[in-house]
């Protein structure tokens, strides 16, 4: 049998060293020095805790799961929070209650009442003597507030905080007879009391001392007793005087240590400086409306003044070391540097990869798509994928998703993508290249204008300027000339003007609505863009020979707007394009040929997708593969087109199929002897009327060509001729050019066999003398093809395309989740597991609530309970005393009667 | 009487015609006069025999062909179309001479009136053309139906094979189109002679516009009636029992649709037959093999005819066993440079597919036919060459030998000729297994970055089991351009991308001296070299 309850605790108590035998004084007094009396009194109070719990089983419950291994943990291991105690969590739900429901319950039917709305009276965060500064704060914020300068009434009725029926304004120090150090000595340390109290019996000694003083005076003459009394009590006095300035001394000192951080934090230079506070200290003694009077604009010009230094503090950049000036190396590197950066850009735009900025977007693209896959998947077409239209007219609007297993194709091919998610950040980008460009940019634009814009900030000013040195330039022109809007506008601007000065009239709109000189500037100066484009096509379709040292001047100038107004160059490009393709495709003018000629300087031809340069290629390639080749004029007009293909592939090299086809079929055609058979795979297309090469003419020079070629037809059949055997000099240079730039293509021999044939049936048909002359570039046009054929057949090796990584057989193995927890949700639908989470919440809060709710009620129906059993307890109560008194009563009576009866019978 | 008759009317419509310009009232006055004359002389003649001689009257008024009387024609319809219902028309041996000499007198006059009819067809405006048309074609039905013994005559060489011919020779297309959607669409028995007429009537060599207007009726009569159709659209009532046999019609329509195409077409034509050979010819015929001839003709043709006799043949082929020697020769050698520039590309696409979808073709042969392809969309318009990739692509998946043709180890250091033979007509004898399709690595770079990402295709990997070709046939570049331009300018997503450097000169040598010492090496140097521009 174990030993009785009592006996084990004693034993445990004595185990932990709770009990043990008393310490002698000394022992006491290290402790406390050391410190370890403290540490002691924890180490006894946890003991006791465990005793406690020991002894009383069931005020811990013990979780569900224990862990299953030891483990050692730095923060010490959740040993205890594992443990729960129903108990104690129980009693201080029932504290909590007793606290809110029983009071609401006691004032239930209850009206009126007092509520207590003393400031910080319910905040048990605060301390009293918190609370106590408080408000003493707030009361003299109060009156140093002064709502009305006109109120009269305040200044009398105001209450105030009185002590013994005396102010207790801070107005007069000598008032304050509060000791600071009487605080602070309470809490320093602990003889305070002691000291304290030491204090309370000097001061009433001293004034004792004084009443007597006072009182004695003019009194009877002090004995000697009474005189070194008095002069003890004095030298007491002074000498406590003294303590309490060293003592004063002392605590401002420590305040001031107290106040050494913060101070070091202004030092640091991190917050900007503190509000200063109004100065009104001096005011509060003068008449308070003279005060107010005195103070009012002040303190508003000093407020607003403070607001402006406060803002300025705010918005300033914190200095910085300025750039070092950069030496004209660096200067070089730095632009050598940028140009390579953006012939890189060129390079991956070339091969079609997205930019790095891009990368993100793509990224989401494809998530939205995989998203979207399983609903759209039903209906795809698989030219879709590629961008393609549908139907030969009717391109859809949006794009239909790919199929799963197709291949990622680049966004860029696909213009009809219906996304605008990041479009703000690559504006951005944009602009910010745009900006970094400026500076770039500038000196060209400086070239273009003639410097005409300084960046002055009045139009006033820029006008002026622009006339001096217009003036310098010539008297004749007019000096400003209005924005204009539409291209008619342009022409009635321009109509006075002669064609010579138009660089200059454009160069002076720009001058003068510089972007920097008003704010609707860029958008006019957008339009005037567009114009411009417009008014290329026009001066190439209107006049008979335009003047190309005009035509360069305007296309440089759009190409100078283009870096700031790219959108709207673009579109007036591609509105041009499209009255090609739609009004004439297979007849294009002079004037569409400058247009594509324009675009090969402004846009880089050789990205792999471009808003105007791709349907550019496809208006060229179109015209070179379906035109007719009736007239020379269209001869030269298809060898001007196909002379820009390739200034078009010049740099990306890629393959046109047309160009071959175009070039090939001029040469027949011109070629003086038909050839007998087909050359090649190229479809032949013969002109209605024969425009061969007449072999009994005269001696033929070939020429430059013209490019008034493209519209006028020759004079005579001498000057025909001429053009003829130009033309075939001509086609037969760009062909050797083409396969200079297409040696590297794995079927070069494929392409230019044919082209080999044709030229050296021309070279057959030149044998004659008339042609000596084009027979050297017919030559040199073989050599060149000859010499890459030969390359082209050492290099040819079977194709080895299929390099892959073989594909995964796909695995119909379940996904096993290593370490799989039943708590955890595996669901891979991101919105329903937060669906199922919100729900599972929602069912633990509900039960919580619920669980409150009955503990409530529980508690309400006992507090009912105890209240009836204490009413009826006190009925009871009232009753027994009741029936108590009344039986005294009773009995007194009874009492009394029969003391009468006795006494009377006594009497008898 | 007669005589009077008729010079009252020449007289009113002397009247008539003189007046007419000058004063519409009086005209209108005078036409009333001739209304109420020709109602009274209509009248006359239905209520008796006496004023029979009012027909020669009404006949006579009916004027010169060129300029008709209209009213006195549709009386006389009417009139004649009474006659003959009241059996007038008929003769019977049993009747008396005098009775006989009415008939014989009336028809005469009867053939007169049709003559008119023909003439005034022949002659006069549209309107008026129709109006005979309906007449005479009402006179048929009159015919047809109240005389029994006049059936056959009537349709095969009476009344309607005069309008017949008539509406055939006849340039004007008004009349044809109302001979055609009145009558040989609306009718069943109208049909069936008309199809008898044509075979007849084709027979004998014509010329070509009038094998043209052959074919435009002939092929206006679409629906062909399948084996269960019952004809119960007659424009005469008849028991003929060849009318309602379905086998019968379609041995008309076959015999007419010979015979054209026995005749000497011209090219045109004939590529008009081969385009509505397979759903307007072909199903009129129940013996198909009698088109044999004609499409093995138009196929070893040539170029497009040979296109466009593909699919009739190989219906041919297909369904009643036609016998094509070298038939896969055929076809390759019809991929020559112009197929992929021609209109009837999708077409052709569409049937080659038909034909080269079977697995069981030897691998060389289809060997062939890729390599020949990607031959030629080295000089396809981008249109062309968006259906060729996926069309190789299709071709690699069902036949997987020809996958070497992309991928090849081999040893030797490159150097090697190719050992495809593109003159060699047999397709299986070209080598193309042993070659690569270099071709289509090529137009991995075509200038188009869609048509560059669909050639992309062949060196990916195979995932997919194949592709729509359906989708990719009806591309254009109108289409293409129109894909990228729109019809209007919309926002556009990116800001287009400017060339960072302002060229120092586009056309002239604008400072090439001072700045680059006379060396033009800037962009556009190219055409500047080239091109003059002064």
């Amino acid at each position: 049998m174990p030993p009785s309850q009592l006996k084990q605790l004693k034993s445990s108590l004595k185990e932990n060293g709770v009990l043990g035998p008393q310490q002698s004084k000394k022992q006491k007094r290290q402790n406390a020095k050391s410190g370890a009396a403290s540490q002691n009194r924890n180490q006894r109070h946890a003991a006791l805790q465990a005793i406690r719990d020991r002894f009383n089983p069931f005020e811990i419950k013990a979780t569900g799961r224990q862990g299953k291994f030891d483990v050692t943990t730095r923060d010490g291991g959740s040993t205890t929070a594992a443990r729960v105690r129903p108990g104690v969590t129980k009693s201080l739900g029932e504290e909590r209650r007793r606290e809110t429901l029983l009071q609401e319950m006691n004032s239930r039917n209850k009206v009126g009442g007092l509520v207590d709305r003393r400031f910080g009276e319910n905040d048990p965060t605060m301390t009293p003597e918190e609370r106590a500064a408080e408000r003493f704060a707030r009361e003299s914020q109060r009156k140093m507030r002064k709502e009305s300068m006109f109120n009269l009434e305040d200044e009398e009725d105001e209450l105030e905080l009185t002590h013994l029926g005396q102010s207790l304004t801070l107005d007069g120090a000598n008032l304050d007879d509060f000791e600071a150090g009487e605080l602070d000595a309470a809490e320093s340390d602990e003889d305070s009391p002691r000291k304290r109290k030491r204090f309370l019996e000097d001061d009433e000694e001293m004034e004792d001392f004084i009443h007597d003083e006072e009182e004695d005076q003019p009194g009877r003459k002090k004995s000697k007793a009474e005189v070194m009394k008095e002069v003890i009590a004095k030298s007491k006095f002074y000498k406590h005087e003294r303590q309490q300035a060293k003592e004063d001394d002392e605590d401002l000192r420590e305040k001031l240590d107290q106040e050494l951080p913060d101070l070091f934090e202004a030092l640091r230079g991190v917050k900007p400086p503190p509000k200063p506070e109004p100065v009104t200290e001096d005011l509060a003694a003068m008449n308070p409306e003279r005060a107010a009077l005195l103070q009012e604009p002040e303190s508003r010009n000093t407020e607003k003044e403070y607001d402006q230094r406060l803002k300025q503090l705010t918005f300033d950049k914190r200095s910085q070391p300025t750039d070092r000036t950069k030496t004209a190396e660096e200067m070089i590197e730095e632009e050598a540097e940028r140009l390579k950066r953006l012939e890189e850009d060129r390079v991956r735009r070339m091969r079609g990869e997205p930019l790095s900025d891009e990368e993100e977007e793509e990224e989401e693209e494809q998530e939205r798509k995989e998203s979207r896959s399983e609903d759209e998947e039903s209906v795809f077409d698989d030219a879709m994928a590629f961008g393609l239209p549908t139907n030969s007219f009717q391109p859809r609007s949006e794009l239909d998703v790919e199929d799963e297993d197709d291949f990622i194709i680049d966004d860029d091919l696909v213009e009809t993508r219906s996304d605008a998610s990041l479009e703000f950040d690559d504006s951005d980008m944009e602009q910010e290249e745009l900006s970094e460009e400026d500076e770039s940019a500038d000196e060209q634009e400086d070239e273009l204008i003639n410097g005409l814009t300084l960046p002055t900030n009045t139009i006033a000013g820029a006008t002026s300027t622009a006339v001096k040195v217009d003036q310098a330039a010539d008297g004749k022109l007019a000096f400003t000339y209005p924005c204009p809007n539409s291209h008619e506008q342009l022409l009635e601007i321009i109509k006075d003007v002669p064609v010579q000065d138009l660089p200059t009239v454009i160069q002076r709109v720009r001058a003068l609505h510089h972007p920097r000189l008003h704010s609707e500037n860029k958008a006019k100066l957008g339009r005037f863009a567009e114009i411009l484009v417009e008014h290329v096509s026009y001066v190439g379709n209107e006049t008979e020979q335009p003047q190309f040292t005009i035509l360069e001047n305007i296309l440089r100038h759009v190409h100078s707007l283009a870096k700031t107004h790219p959108v709207n160059v673009a579109t007036a490009f591609r509105a041009r394009l499209r009255d090609m393709s739609q009004n004439r495709p297979l007849n294009l003018l002079p004037g569409d040929l400058l247009i594509l000629t324009g675009i090969s300087t402004i846009f880089p031809t050789s990205d792999h997708f471009h808003a105007v340069v791709t349907p550019a290629h496809l208006v060229l390639a179109r015209y070179l593969g379906q035109c007719s080749t009736n007239t020379l004029a269209d001869f030269a007009t298809g060898a001007f087109a196909a002379s820009l293909c390739l200034q078009y592939q010049t740099v990306s090299k890629r393959y046109m199929p047309e160009f071959i086809n175009f070039t090939l079929n001029a040469l027949c055609n011109l070629a003086p002897i038909e050839p007998a058979t087909s050359l090649g795979f190229f479809p032949s297309r013969k002109p209605q009327e024969p425009v061969r090469l007449l072999t009994s003419s005269k001696k033929t020079t070939p020429r430059k060509l013209h490019f008034r070629d493209v519209v006028s037809s020759p004079a005579d059949s001498q000057a025909a001729e001429d053009l003829k055997i130009s033309l075939i000099t001509t086609v037969a240079s760009l062909l050797s050019s083409a396969s200079d730039l297409w040696s590297s293509k794995s079927a070069f021999t494929e392409i230019f066999t044919p082209a080999r044939a044709v030229l050296q049936h021309l070279r057959q048909c030149f044998k004659n003398k008339p042609f000596a002359a084009a027979r050297e570039s017919i030559k040199s046009a073989l050599d060149t093809l000859d010499s890459h054929l030969t390359s082209a057949k050492e290099l040819r090796r079977p194709l080895f395309l299929h390099n892959h990584k073989p594909l995964a057989i796909k695995s119909a193995i379940p996904k096993f989740e290593e370490n799989f927890n039943p708590d955890k949700h595996y669901d891979p639908d991101r919105e329903r597991a937060e669906a199922n989470r919100l729900k599972a919440e929602y069912k633990r809060e509900r039960k919580g609530a619920l669980r409150e709710l009955r503990k409530d009620a529980s508690f309400v129906a006992r507090e009912k309970l105890r209240e009836k059993k204490e009413r009826d307890a006190a009925y009871e109560h009232k009753y027994k005393r009741l029936v108590a008194e009344i039986q005294n009563e009773e009995g007194r009576a009874a009492n009394d009667y029969e003391r009468q009866k006795r006494a009377r019978q006594g009497k008898r | 009487m007669p005589a009077a008759a008729d010079s009252k009317k020449r007289k009113s419509t002397k009247h008539g015609t003189t007046t007419s310009s000058k004063r519409r009232a009086v005209a209108e006055n005078d036409f009333a006069e001739t209304l109420v004359t020709i109602q009274e002389l209509e009248t006359q003649i239905a209520d008796s025999r006496k004023h029979y001689n009012n027909i020669a009257t009404l006949i006579a008024m009916l004027g010169a062909p060129k300029n008709p009387e209209l009213a006195v024609a549709v009386s006389l319809c009417r009139v004649f179309s009474r006659l003959i219902a009241a059996g007038n028309l008929t003769d019977s041996s049993r009747a008396a001479d005098n009775e006989k000499i009415i008939v014989a007198w009336l028809k005469e006059r009867c053939v007169e009136y049709q003559k008119a009819l023909l003439a005034i067809m022949v002659e006069a405006d549209a309107a008026s053309q129709i109006t005979a048309l309906t007449l005479g074609m009402r006179l048929v039905k009159e015919r047809v139906t109240h005389i029994p013994s006049a059936d056959n005559t009537v349709w095969t060489s009476g009344m309607f094979k005069d309008i017949f011919e008539v509406v055939v020779e006849a340039p004007e297309s008004d009349l044809r189109t109302e001979f055609v959607a009145k009558f040989v669409q609306e009718y069943d028995d109208v049909r069936y002679h008309t199809f008898a007429l044509a075979a007849e009537y084709g027979a004998a060599k014509r010329s070509s516009e009038v094998l043209e207007r052959l074919i435009e009726i002939l092929s206006a009569c679409e629906d062909v009636p399948d084996e269960t159709h019952e004809f119960d659209n007659f424009y005469t009532e008849t028991k003929n029992k060849r009318l309602v046999s379905v086998s019968s019609h379609k041995k008309r329509a076959q015999e007419a649709w010979l015979a054209i195409l026995r005749n000497n077409l011209s090219k045109s034509q004939r590529k008009t037959l081969l385009r509505i050979m397979a759903p307007t010819i072909e199903p009129w015929f129940s013996r198909p093999e009698l088109l044999m001839d004609f499409l093995t003709d138009s196929y070893n043709e040539g170029g497009s005819m040979s296109l466009l006799a593909l699919s009739g043949l190989f219906y041919l082929i297909q369904e009643k066993n036609l016998d094509y020697p070298q038939f896969y020769h055929k076809l390759y050698s019809l991929l020559d440079a112009d197929l992929l520039h021609s209109k009837h590309r999708s077409r052709f696409f569409r049937l080659l597919n038909t034909f080269l979808c079977s697995t069981h073709l030897p691998a060389a042969l289809v060997a062939s036919f890729i390599k020949r392809l990607s031959r030629l969309a080295l000089n396809a318009p981008p249109s062309a060459i968006v259906v060729i990739v996926p069309f190789i692509y299709n071709f690699f998946k069902s036949h997987p030998t020809c996958t070497f043709m992309m991928h090849r180890a081999s040893g030797k250091q490159g150097g090697e000729e190719d050992p495809f033979d593109p003159a060699e007509p047999d397709p299986t004898r070209t080598n193309a297994l042993e070659s690569s399709i270099w071709e289509i690595d090529t137009l991995q770079s075509h200038y188009h970055p869609n048509v560059a990402a669909i050639a992309r295709i062949v060196s990916e990997q195979f995932t997919k089991q194949a592709y729509n070709l359906e989708d990719f046939l009806d591309h254009t570049y109108q289409g293409m351009v129109h894909a990228e331009l729109g019809t209007e300018e919309r926002p556009m997503r990116k800001v287009p991308v400017v060339e960072y450097q302002i060229p120092k000169r586009i056309f002239t040598d604008r400072l090439l001296l001072e700045e680059d010492g006379g060396v033009d090496s800037g962009p556009g140097c190219f055409l500047r070299e080239l091109w003059d521009f002064s």
